[in-house]
């Protein structure tokens, strides 16, 4: 079986610093860029009027209650169940009681959770905007030829994804294009936003990859478009089929094993 | 436990506060005066973290506490260059030095009305909830302050420190059911907290051991203060109070020589049979006469103890001594 040659290409000492050091510099200085805009264009969280509050903090009260019953007597136990379910089923906690049984509003038309869309709009638009424009800007600067020969062997397979725009049939994958180093930079800048901006940046497309994946739990569950009313009467249903025990039942017994003095 | 300026000095000797205080000149020459937030100077310069913030508010407490107002004065303007002048908790603490400005009852009265003015504007400003409580409780109108509190829990029934308060705010008034229930919602919010299982047992103590309590719910409240300072104890195994606490109901439960009474009522807790409650005497005893042994004896890992309660539990021990040489 023939050895393979070694490929040399004479390539110019200058692509270096006129090809490779500007991609790097301009992805950072935009990662940083993003990282403000993002500060700049957050707004500020809502402020919840006195009956939201009561709304969301009853039912979170509701869920400590179901969540450490044991801490409680029977007795204290029980007067709590009761006026929780009460007031649950009556809806007594409701923001608006006369809404109630009707269904939930559309979230689109709602200009609350319309707020809560367009943060999110923007954030996508602040990755999106500048990542197109880099990318158009490398195609039609830098696409065509080879800059680089990476230091490690790699597989027949990587040849698409270092050689995006050279068409050669017979090159060795360790040469890349220029825009295969525009990817190794999005993918790999995050230790240096890291360095720079802080841990919770806004600047690194992973974190933000993450975020899309699960919003937090608490958004979820008073976001729009959650009927509260049938989270009430759930609660409630919770709260009844609680079979009561206590912490405090033979509690000396227990401590007078465990402790020895 | 040496004071730290990262922890809220409530709980503070008046010893260590000043020390706190003492440390303001310090404190406030070594960091900035202002953080700049552009991203130039953060490059530059070590950038603001949580732990500074919450420095200037601790110590801004503890000034206040040892009246050095000055100090005070500085640490709220760079709490207000850095969060603004309507920032929820910066509000509250402005507050606070006006209420320690103020020279008579008139100037309180003058900072009530601020107080009713912010919260007609925005009636979820928790923070000035709370200080305009803490203001009425001061000046002396507690149904006031007990009636503010319960409308703050009924829109956020979520908030332990309120529920607390509460409890506190109705056991000075002699209100024991009310302010044990206050108190098991706090439980509930911090279901593993030893220091609030003790405190509902020494509650359910007094209530028990006050005059007017009948029969029925002595045996309850005794139970249930039993057993609720064993469980701190079983939480916390060397939590003072809870074995202080333990003692004295174990202690007055024999001499007392409650019957454990089967009750019709099944839901409520009964008094353990005699034995226990004097295995659990003698625990208790034991191990109050090992930590003021220990506590005397300043070994190491004992020296945590509050010199008060150790003094308390000396004297404990001590009436408890005569009394069997007797």
């Amino acid at each position: 079986m023939a050895q393979i040659p070694v490929q040399t290409i004479h390539r110019d000492p200058q692509l270096f610093y006129w090809i490779l050091f500007p991609i790097t510099a301009v992805m950072i200085l935009t990662g940083i860029l993003r990282h403000y805009a993002t500060i700049l264009m957050a707004t500020a969280p809502k402020k919840l009027d006195k009956k939201t509050m009561r709304e969301q903090r009853s039912l979170l009260h509701g869920i400590s209650v179901r969540g450490s019953f044991h801490v409680l007597s029977k007795k204290s136990f029980a007067t709590r169940r009761d006026a929780l379910t009460t007031a649950y089923e009556s809806g007594a906690y409701l923001k608006d009681p006369e809404r109630r049984g009707q269904a939930p509003p559309n979230p689109m038309s709602d200009p609350s959770s319309m707020e809560g869309m367009m943060g999110m709009m923007k954030n996508q638009m602040a990755m999106i905007i500048p990542n197109t424009l880099i990318m158009s800007w490398i195609n039609a600067f830098f696409s065509g030829y080879v800059i680089m020969k990476l230091p490690f062997p790699l597989t027949i397979k990587f040849k698409s994804m270092l050689q995006a725009g050279v068409a050669t049939k017979d090159m060795d994958p360790r040469w890349m294009s220029s825009i295969s180093w525009y990817f190794l930079c999005f993918f790999g800048l995050q230790s240096v936003f890291n360095f720079l901006l802080g841990n919770d940046n806004a600047a690194s497309q992973m974190a933000q990859q993450m975020n899309q994946m699960g919003p937090p739990g608490g958004a979820q569950m008073f976001g729009p478009g959650v009927d509260p009313d049938k989270q009430f009467l759930a609660e409630a249903e919770n709260l009844a089929v609680i079979e009561h025990y206590s912490v405090l039942d033979g509690v000396e017994q227990r401590l007078l094993d465990s402790i020895v003095v | 436990m040496v004071p730290s300026l990262l922890h809220p000095p409530s709980q503070l000797s008046p010893a260590a506060a000043l020390q706190l205080s003492q440390q303001a000149p310090a404190v406030l020459q070594s960091s900035p005066s202002t953080v700049s937030a552009s991203p130039l100077s953060a490059l530059f310069r070590t950038s603001e973290t949580p732990d500074l913030w919450a420095k200037y508010e601790n110590l801004l407490l503890s000034c206040l506490r040892t009246g050095d107002e000055v100090a005070a004065r500085q640490c709220l303007e760079r709490l207000v260059a850095r969060f603004g002048d309507d920032n929820e908790r910066v509000m509250a603490f402005k507050g606070l030095l006006k209420e320690a400005d103020a020279q008579h009852n008139g100037d309180l009265d003058r900072v009530l009305k601020e107080y009713d003015q912010i919260l007609k504007d925005n009636n979820t400003n928790i923070p000035i909830t709370k200080r305009r409580i803490a203001l009425l409780r001061s000046m002396g109108r507690v149904p006031e302050a007990a009636s503010a509190l319960v409308q703050l829990l009924q829109f956020s029934p979520t908030d332990a420190e309120a529920w607390s308060e509460l409890a506190d705010v109705y056991f000075s008034q002699g209100l024991y059911p009310q302010a044990v229930y206050a108190l098991e919602e706090a439980l509930i919010l911090a279901p593993n907290a030893w220091n609030i299982h003790a405190h509902l047992g020494e509650m359910q103590y007094m209530a028990a051991t006050a005059t007017g309590a009948a029969g029925g719910s002595y045996n309850k409240y005794m139970a249930e203060a039993l057993k609720r300072f064993t469980r701190s104890i079983e939480i916390c195994d060397d939590y003072l109070r809870g074995y202080y606490g333990l003692k004295l109901v174990t202690s007055r439960v024999l001499k007392d020589a409650v019957k454990p009474t089967k009750q019709a009522d099944e839901d409520e807790f009964t008094l353990p049979d005699t034995t226990t409650v004097e295995q659990l005497n003698e625990l208790a005893t034991a191990k109050l006469s090992e930590i003021v042994r220990h506590y005397t004896a300043q070994d190491l890992g004992w020296r945590g103890y509050d010199e008060l309660e150790v003094a308390a539990a000396r004297e404990l021990l001590s009436k408890d001594g005569s009394a069997i040489e007797r």
